[in-house]
């Protein structure tokens, strides 16, 4: 071979992964909550896969991402290259390499653009190399495509039935976490939720894993946005949770979680389980929703379009479909939530996010996040859905390094803003707690304080409110509406609901 | 281009002709990331709007005393110095000018015009760099509006470059309240103006490597390429190593500028296009299929460049600390470059400080190894390629090398 052709470097190009090979091979996966990829599982058999999620990345995963890769990865960059070079290492150790690079392939989510995210897989192929697994393949998924489905002797099919039935499977363990996070703090039986939440996610994964096959493209949509299929499951689910008793009286600060993709959505070693933390704190921890990822996504797109608007020609139309799914999306997300009695947090509105963002980060200007993280920062102070915001941003993560430094001029404008950039990385959780910690300290006082307000204004004593809470027990039922009467915290609201009144 | 064309880099165009509105006021514009690689886009699109184009000002260029005089204590966030000094730049055109500016114009430049346009995925600016702006205006925000305490009117629009039409709707609707009786129209001619001399000057620079090159081919001397981000153009940023190396002797070309005549490139790239591993001497999607960001596809892609060109026997690559576009780029880029013997050397992690003595000892290195190599990887490279095109093979010393 020539000179030029032989040396020249060539980017990793994976085998093809034929249709033939399906029943041998398992899809390996990961970088979501323990329960949306319990659900994954279960939507990609039902699809006639073989599929397996990583196991939780760890600190030790993340030691070993660095050792394998360029220096100065994002944090999520060297958890998830280091939990996937793991997995394979394991799994080499023992049935051998050779049968490993037959028996898996690894799939996973790409190109959103000039963000690092969409550059991940050369991290992947780096350490494949360096653990000398080469021979193992490796898919991205496009993020920004709806069917992607290849010609039929392909092995891994991304069309329109599966990836509606992963973004309602996403959208199902959203909801039912939400749900989980609200009741937690409040069970009088230590571990009730816990148990409940386990059962309800094996119940999505018999949904997603049993519902109907492919009807073709249009067939498939509009089942996905007509079937009782799911709503039916998380009816299912939610009797579980019936029973657990609550004890709304507890003062407790809510902490919205919001950052970074990865580091804000896994409970782990990643963001040093920073959801438990905040519990065992004391908090009622916010979790961030998948879905409204999908919907800033939309949203985005919608913008592109509508600029675009007697330019490019049919940017009109584009637009007005993608507000229309967008819609549907968001309508299909409330059905979900009504079908766990309302209780899980509607999606916020995005018109709203990208407005009070606006003033300090250009709703136009994509990567990462983008706007996001600053609109639903200041959502959450104005309109009084929590008392502190706990943003986990990775080390190195270039878009969420633009908008906290964007926050400076919010906070500047919402002196009253508590909010707590964390920068996350991996193995700094000393700082990152003891930075949490003190903002944590003044939401505590907060909570506290305005439970004094509500006292006041419901002209109660706290036995008193106690006393009238114990005789009233649909306020002890997890599927209770908590009122909104002008208070942030649960407990505020709750007095106030007591003594008829309002903050 | 050499550094020596680096004072005419920011130099103000010719004076067109065409009679224009007056527009009395003073732009500062932060010489900053993109501007690097657009100055030229800019300084004819305000001219052409009717401002003086004594009144079209930038920044100086960066430097540790200009950051501590006028950056201090406004970063609101800790990142890529390339963006962190954005407020010493911003701070300068507010405070340090003699003659103040009117407006402080900071666009958000997410795409960018690209020579691969068409063959890559996109051609977007970096996340940081085209949100800089929105970092860098809070610090001057966050106790109070340090833009109207100082009289200046602030304007940072969201421009995509790489659609001309579009970006004249943005730049119109971000311009329409401060230049009086502005019409789209004029927008649309100072856009047009203003990528023609964008063109013109890149044309030129590329023209002027081309010489270069030819004159290292006909003394069979190596030249060195900088392959950087433009802002490492910035003596600030890249902290003069180019000027160290050509104070050692070596021509330097910067990536950005590389020469296209058709006949070089299908000479580089006949085996590659011949193989069918790209379709044309712009492709890159078999080295950098992930092809989102303009300034790394445009690295990549003159790595692959220098990587053939057998007068560029040595690469030195730049990158900023913790710049994350940079990351996944590192070994991609140096096994591009190495693949038919090319030296490369990094200067990674390029922060604020300038490292001058180890800068020397590292320009020492690469001017020892080059003094022992050069002579043999240029015969090497020639010899892989087929001959050169008449524009080069005319030149005495490749056949001598050749034979």
């Amino acid at each position: 071979m020539n000179k030029v052709l032989q040396d020249s470097y060539q980017t990793y190009r994976p085998r093809p992964f034929k249709k033939d090979e399906r029943e041998n091979v398992t899809l390996l996966f990961g970088g979501l909550t323990w329960r949306a990829e319990r659900a994954l599982v279960g939507l990609f058999e039902g699809a006639g896969y073989k599929a397996e999620s990583l196991p939780p990345a760890t600190r030790s995963d993340l030691l070993f991402g660095r050792s394998l890769v360029d220096v100065g990865q994002c944090c999520p960059t060297a958890f998830t290259t280091g939990n996937l070079a793991r997995t394979l290492k394991d799994k080499a150790d023992k049935i051998g390499p050779d049968r490993v690079a037959d028996e898996y392939v690894f799939v996973t989510a790409g190109a959103c653009g000039a963000c690092r995210f969409g550059q991940y897989h050369y991290s992947y192929e780096l350490a494949l190399r360096n653990i000398g697994m080469e021979a193992f393949r490796l898919f991205l998924v496009e993020q920004h495509e709806i069917d992607q489905s290849k010609d039929d002797d392909e092995g891994f099919q991304t069309d329109t039935h599966l990836l509606l039935g992963a973004i309602l499977s996403v959208m199902m363990t959203d909801v039912i976490q939400d749900l989980e996070y609200q009741i937690r703090p409040y069970e009088v039986e230590f571990g009730a939720t816990d148990a409940a939440i386990k059962k309800a996610v094996e119940d999505i994964y018999d949904a997603v894993r049993n519902r109907p096959q492919n009807k073709g493209k249009l067939g498939t949509i509009l089942w996905h946005l007509t079937t009782d299929h799911y709503a039916k499951a998380l009816r299912k689910a939610k009797s579980h949770f019936e029973g657990i008793k609550l004890d709304r009286l507890r003062i407790k600060p809510k902490v919205k979680i919001t950052g970074e993709f990865y580091v804000s959505t896994v409970e782990g070693d990643a963001n040093h389980s920073i959801h438990a933390w905040l519990e065992q704190e004391g908090a009622e921890v916010l979790p961030a929703p998948v879905a409204v990822w999908f919907d800033y996504l939309m949203r985005f797109a919608r913008r592109k379009q509508q600029d675009r608007i007697g330019i490019h020609k049919g940017a009109r139309k584009k637009q007005l479909m993608i507000e229309l799914a967008r819609r549907l999306y968001r309508g299909r997300y409330h059905s979900l939530c009504k079908a766990l009695g309302d209780i899980p947090r509607h999606l916020p509105d995005q018109n709203e996010l990208a407005r009070l963002a606006q003033p300090f980060y250009d709703n136009r200007l994509n990567g990462g996040e983008g706007d996001l993280l600053v609109g639903k920062a200041l959502y959450a102070h104005l309109h009084k859905v929590a008392h502190m915001v706990c943003e986990l941003s990775p080390y190195g993560c270039l878009p969420n390094t633009m908008s906290i430094g964007a926050m400076a001029a919010a906070q500047g404008k919402y002196p009253d803003l508590l909010y707590a950039p964390l920068e996350i990385k991996g193995d700094s959780e000393v700082h990152v707690i003891s930075r949490c910690q003190m903002v944590l300290t003044e939401a505590k006082a907060r909570a506290r304080s305005e439970f004094d307000a509500a006292l006041k204004a419901a002209g109660l004593t706290l036995e008193e409110a106690r006393a009238r809470y114990e005789a009233h027990p649909e306020m002890h039922d997890p599927f209770w509406q908590v009122p909104k009467r002008g208070a942030v915290g649960t407990a505020a609201n709750v007095v106030l609901e007591l003594g008829g009144a309002s903050l | 281009m050499t550094l020596l064309t680096f004072p005419k880099l920011f130099a103000k165009p010719r004076s067109a002709e065409v009679v224009r509105p007056e527009r009395k006021l003073r732009i500062g514009i932060p010489r900053v990331l993109n501007m690097w690689s657009t100055h030229r886009f800019w300084t004819t699109f305000f001219v052409e709007l009717g401002v003086n184009r004594r009144s079209v000002v930038y920044s100086s260029e960066t430097s540790e005393a200009r950051q501590r005089e006028f950056g201090q204590g406004r970063a609101a966030v800790d990142c890529c110095y390339p963006v962190k000094c954005m407020t010493g730049h911003y701070g300068e055109l507010l405070h340090g000018l003699k003659k103040p500016i009117n407006v402080l114009f900071s666009p958000k430049i997410t795409t960018l015009p690209s020579i691969l346009q068409g063959e890559v995925r996109n051609t977007m600016s970096c996340p940081r760099v085209l949100a800089g702006a929105e970092s860098t205006k809070a610090g001057f925000l966050r106790e109070g509006n340090a833009f109207a305490d100082a009289g200046v009117i602030y304007v940072d629009p969201v421009v995509h470059l790489d659609e001309p039409k579009l970006a004249a709707r943005e730049l119109f609707e971000a311009l329409d309240p401060v230049l009086e009786d502005l019409t789209p129209e004029e927008v649309e001619a100072a856009i047009e103006a203003g990528f023609a001399a964008l063109e013109e000057f890149d044309t030129s620079l590329r023209k002027q490597s081309l010489n270069v090159l030819r004159n290292c081919a006909a003394d069979s001397r190596p030249a060195v390429l900088a392959l950087g981000r433009p802002y490492h153009m910035d003596p600030g940023i890249g902290h003069g190593i180019a000027t160290e190396l050509q104070e050692a002797g070596y021509p330097v070309l910067w990536g950005q500028y590389l020469p296209l005549e058709e006949d070089l490139l299908d000479w580089l790239y006949r085996d590659l296009l011949s193989a069918g591993r790209i379709r044309t001497p712009f492709d890159i999607s078999d080295i950098w299929p992930s092809s989102h960001s303009s300034n790394t596809n445009e690295l990549l892609w003159a790595a692959r460049y220098a990587s053939l060109m057998p007068w560029i026997a040595c690469v030195i690559r730049f990158s900023s600390y913790e710049c994350g576009m940079d990351q996944p780029t590192y070994t991609p880029v140096q096994e591009t470059v190495e693949a038919l013997g090319t030296l490369f050397f990094a200067f990674q992690d390029l922060d604020a400080t300038n490292p001058a003595g180890s800068v020397r000892i590292r320009v020492e290195t690469i001017d020892y190894y080059l003094k022992r190599r050069a002579q043999k990887i240029i015969e090497q490279k020639l010899a892989a390629l087929d001959t050169p095109p008449e524009s080069f093979s005319n030149l005495g010393s490749i056949k001598d090398a050749a034979q």
